[in-house]
């Protein structure tokens, strides 16, 4: 097989790019810095959290409305750390897609404004390629097999022939949603993640409970699993208030049912994804989106990967939940092979398929 | 409990995700070697949850495959099945691979074979070997397939590596045969099944993009087959074609 | 007389032998049954004289039939999991359908009017028994042809078959003869 000629060429001058991203219940921005001898540096990475109160979401209304109050802020902050102006930045990139509605619009109306202000081009991104591009920046893997885990995505990726095409992914609700939503049944706090909390509550736990186990090919599906586990809070046998007993005792706590919820979907997850680097023949993994940040998941993924002999790409909290900067990435890669998005372009859609996008700086 | 077969890494086929493929003399010569499917411990897995998998998807893909047999599906027979040592034993099937035989490259290329020149002359050679033209292969695939769903079976990996065309003995019959039924389940939905085929048209797509005209003459077969239960299959498979078999996500 | 089948995985050896114009079928039934109750040491050698599994012959269709059963019976055994008293009565629960042992004797072991017999002895491990041995207890408890393992196709009662199988019609007599050995192969999943 010949390796095609890799399309991007370097840059002849420092490029700049700004990237506002609020898909979801962050809003953040942060700038990248391209160079003409190919290293690339992040300048800045602000980001702000909206925390709904315990055992609620977050609803479109009222995150897209934290945005608004915040977005300020945060791109003042990320320019100033970055130790530049609006002036110096070759691009303004934002999140075209997927995300929720009202989130989505309230960054893009800033993201259009900073453009015409400025006269500065617009890039529309997709957030899961911005997810994945700024795992390949960080961790250098080359040609992995995605999985991106968020709380609106599930998907197994692979990238070929110009796009990152989809092999499998959940044939309903969200790896993370479906952990959200148990942590919020067990009154988990939101803060600082909801799916965090369940990771330290899962440390706790000791025993695994029989929960629907539910692959099917390389797709996956969890809501009947969460239903399942939502069920054992009602069982007899159920203590809320229990931190776990003594081994002899036949009781269920809310710490066994966290650990049971994350090594079954954890373990349908790292299946598939092994199904497909088998099928590609890859030997690297990459993690990406918010879940991505879960040690169990990593843990379990490296023992998979390591078994193969191949390697599991993981990022911190940083890179890997939503963040300006990897829009910034994504975006200044499609500016640097000349795309632009016009201003009539420039709408948000709530769905927006990660295979849609010409993924043109790839070989 | 491990297994109590000598599983020799000499008789070994293939490894693939889940399953290591052995070639072995598992009854005493002239009794031919069976192929025996060993579902390997995944490690990363809980060790309980692990054990219960590989119990039910084993037992599941022999019920299948017995299914398919009482179905008129052309599959391997079942020898043994060892839930205690994750292994599933069947006939072996003598012959070469669809994959093969149409000069598709090795497992494990995405979709990016820049085939050349020997490849091509290769699947002809294969075929005059096996006295089939194209044309019938691919009926041969459309009409197992035809009652394998006729039957209410999803393959749920419906590839060319996974049918066999048998060496064909003296005057019989050019036979192919589907195997690797790990992913298989009953299912009645017109969903499934089209997906199922999609699936197909998919790996015919990627591996043999030379063949790919050639696919409508599997569908063309298994409509055959189907009959009046072809007409909503065809309607959604053009719908599984427009949204590539994924919908949308919400982010 | 005796085919021999070594299988080293288990340690163990079968002997097999088929008989046909058997005529004391109903002797050996009443044998078999008698044996399993006698006490002291002439129980013993009377139970060692019937240590076999004999199998209606008309009901085997291939010696692959018979060898799939018969390593059922030897994986059952090795893993302490006999749903039968011994590895012999196994193999006759290994060719039955069902759950139900007394139907899978009465099926597919020797009945009053049985005149095709399979024998198999299983020897764990394979010098307990000499050949010499086995062959004289079955000249003197058989009275019947021996014949070739060969012939054991053209024995086949296909009607009872198709009864215990639930064998579907109009189906040739290749594709029937897979699901009957798949349907033992697959017997512990099932």
């Amino acid at each position: 097989m010949v390796r095609r000629r890799d399309p991007l060429r370097p840059p002849t001058k420092p490029l700049l790019a700004l990237g506002l991203e609020g898909s979801a219940n962050k809003i953040g921005a942060g700038v990248m810095q391209h160079l003409p001898d190919g290293t690339t540096a992040v300048l800045s990475n602000v980001r702000h959290t909206y925390n709904p109160p315990p055992g609620e979401g977050f609803l479109p209304r009222d995150t897209a409305e934290h945005h608004r109050q915040w977005v300020h802020k945060v791109i003042n902050d990320a320019i100033s750390k970055a130790g530049i102006s609006m002036h110096d930045l070759d691009c303004i990139c934002f999140t075209k897609g997927p995300g929720m509605g009202a989130p989505l619009q309230s960054v893009a109306v800033v993201a259009r404004t900073l453009s015409l202000l400025f006269r500065k081009p617009l890039i529309g991104v997709n957030h899961c390629i911005g997810h994945i591009e700024m795992g390949r920046l960080i961790t250098g893997a080359q040609n992995p097999v995605v999985l991106y885990v968020s709380g609106g995505n599930t998907q197994v990726i692979a990238y070929s022939r110009q796009r990152y095409r989809i092999f499998g992914e959940t044939l309903d609700i969200a790896v993370g949603n479906c952990l959200d939503r148990f942590a919020r049944v067990i009154g988990l706090s939101n803060d600082p993640a909801p799916g965090y909390n369940i990771e330290l509550e899962a440390k706790r736990g000791k025993r695994l409970l029989p929960l629907p186990y539910a692959t099917k090919g390389m797709d996956v599906s969890f809501s009947g699993l969460l239903m399942a586990t939502e069920a054992y809070t009602t069982d007899k046998r159920y203590r809320a208030s229990s931190t776990g007993a003594s081994d002899e005792e036949d009781i269920i706590t809310p710490a066994d049912l966290c650990y049971s919820l994350q090594e079954t979907v954890f373990a349908m997850l790292v299946e598939i994804t092994e199904r497909a680097m088998a099928h590609i023949g890859s030997k690297e993994v990459l993690i990406v989106g918010g879940v991505g940040s879960n040690v169990r998941l990593q843990e379990m993924m490296g023992v998979m990967a390591k078994e193969r002999g191949g390697l599991v790409f993981a990022m911190d909290e940083r890179f890997c939940i939503d963040n300006g900067i990897m829009i910034a990435q994504a975006g200044l890669l499609s500016y640097r092979m000349g795309f632009e998005t016009t201003l009539a372009d420039s709408t948000c859609s709530q769905r927006f398929r990660t295979d849609e996008v010409a993924v043109a700086w790839r070989a | 409990m491990t297994t109590v077969f000598k599983l020799d890494d000499a008789d070994i086929i293939s490894q693939g995700a889940e399953a290591k493929v052995y070639h072995v003399q598992l009854h005493p010569s002239p009794s031919p070697r069976i192929c025996i499917k060993h579902r390997f411990q995944k490690t990363y897995r809980h060790p309980t949850l692990d054990a219960q998998l590989s119990r039910s998807r084993l037992q599941a893909e022999s019920r299948v495959l017995v299914r398919c047999l009482r179905a008129g599906v052309n599959v391997p027979v079942v020898r043994l099945v060892d839930l205690d040592g994750g292994l599933l034993g069947t006939e072996w099937i003598d012959g070469m691979s669809v994959r093969r035989i149409l000069g598709g490259g090795d497992e494990g290329v995405l979709e990016d074979d820049d085939d050349d020149d020997v490849a091509e002359e290769d699947a002809d050679e294969h075929l005059q070997k096996f006295a089939v033209t194209k044309d019938e292969l691919m009926r041969l695939i459309g009409h197992e397939i035809g009652k394998l769903h006729l039957a209410d079976i999803i393959h749920g990996d419906l590839t060319t590596s996974n049918m066999m065309l048998r060496t064909r003995m003296a005057d019989a019959p050019a036979q192919l045969v589907l195997i690797d039924f790990g992913l298989a389940f009953n299912s009645t939905l017109v969903e499934d099944k089209a997906v199922d085929l999609y699936v197909l048209e998919r790996a015919f797509a990627s591996t043999h993009p030379d063949s790919e005209p050639l696919y409508a003459t599997v569908l063309d077969e298994y409509a055959r087959v189907l009959g009046k239960a072809w007409d909503p299959v065809k309607r959604r498979l053009d719908d599984v074609r427009l949204r590539g078999r994924k919908r949308s996500m919400v982010g | 007389m005796l085919s021999s089948y070594n299988y080293p995985a288990f340690n163990s050896l079968a002997h097999v032998a088929l008989f046909d114009n058997v005529t004391n079928a109903k002797e050996l039934r009443s044998r078999l049954i008698s044996a399993a109750t006698m006490s002291g040491p002439d129980g013993e050698l009377e139970r060692e004289a019937v240590n076999f599994a004999f199998v209606d012959a008309s009901l085997v269709v291939s010696e692959m039939h018979l060898q799939t059963a018969l390593l059922f019976a030897l994986l059952a055994d090795a893993r302490t999991s006999l749903r039968t008293k011994t590895v012999h009565s196994e193999i006759l629960w290994a060719l039955n359908p069902t759950n139900n042992i007394s139907e899978a004797i009465r099926r597919f072991g020797v009945s009053d009017s049985t005149t095709r017999l399979l024998v198999v002895r299983v020897c764990t491990p394979p010098t307990s028994t000499s050949p010499e041995n086995i062959e004289t207890a079955l000249r003197t408890g058989v009275a019947g042809d021996a014949v070739p393992l060969s012939c054991l196709s053209s024995f086949t009662d296909w009607s009872k078959l198709t009864k215990y199988y639930k064998l579907p019609a109009g189906v040739p007599h290749e594709r029937l003869i897979q699901i009957v050995e798949s349907t033992v192969g697959a017997k512990s999943a099932a």
